[in-house]
């Protein structure tokens, strides 16, 4: 039971370099590496309305809550 | 002159040698005042070499301890307070004082005035050992803040 961060597939579809997002958003490369790497604890409300913002998209997205111990990306 | 973190850390640093030095000068002076105290208050003769054994048995957690400190100033000195290190090293401090407290509990055998002592010390043994807690408490709360995106 975990929550998995999606922002790896959304960079993707938008076509956005990692550090291009993290200068947008207002964050360092090596915090958004670890958002991307499932490594955070936390994440601000503040950061993740700049990154829905930049990545155009809705906060679902960028979160999946998942129920079962095998996930595709990071988790939260 | 403006009073800083930082030079409030060097006179720490500072007390921390002249208790070095003070032990130090404790550890060879320790046979010379022992067997002087024995002329002012004669005594058993047992009880010297006694004493000798429980000063310099404390002695040697004594410098560990000092060492530890001095570890733990550098560290605080680089700015890295709540850290995994810094928690190790107040443990070891906090052991330290429990081991000599424990010397002049057993030293109670043959001179009970000690008991002054180990109580002394058990009670800074407590003392560190919560502020230690509380250093683990601040470094969880560190790791989760450090990993709030």
């Amino acid at each position: 039971m975990k929550i998995i961060v999606n922002i790896d597939v959304m960079m993707a579809k938008r076509k956005i370099s990692a550090g291009d997002l993290a200068e947008r958003v207002g964050i360092t490369p090596a915090n958004l590496s670890i958002l991307k790497n499932g490594k955070a604890k936390a994440i601000r409300f503040s950061t993740l309305m700049a990154l829905c913002h930049e990545l155009n998209c809705q906060p679902g997205d960028i979160l999946e809550f998942q129920d079962d111990a095998f996930g595709t990306a990071g988790s939260l | 002159m403006e009073w800083t973190n930082d030079r409030s850390i060097g006179l720490s640093i500072v007390f921390v040698y002249v208790f070095a030095v003070l032990l130090l000068a404790a550890d060879i002076a320790a046979p010379f005042l022992l067997s002087w105290s024995n002329r002012l208050i004669p005594s058993d003769p047992s009880h010297g070499t006694f004493a000798l054994i429980t000063l310099y048995s404390a002695s040697v957690f004594a410098w560990i301890c000092l060492v530890l400190l001095r570890m733990l100033l550098r560290n605080l000195r680089a700015s890295e307070v709540f850290t995994a290190e810094n928690i190790r090293l107040l443990r070891g401090i906090s052991w330290c004082c429990a081991a000599v407290a424990l010397v002049f509990l057993i030293s109670m055998l043959y001179f009970i005035p000690y008991f002054v002592v180990a109580a002394a010390a058990a009670f800074m043994m407590l003392i560190v050992r919560i502020v230690k807690n509380i250093f683990q408490q601040a470094a969880d709360m560190k790791s989760d803040l450090d990993l709030t995106i």
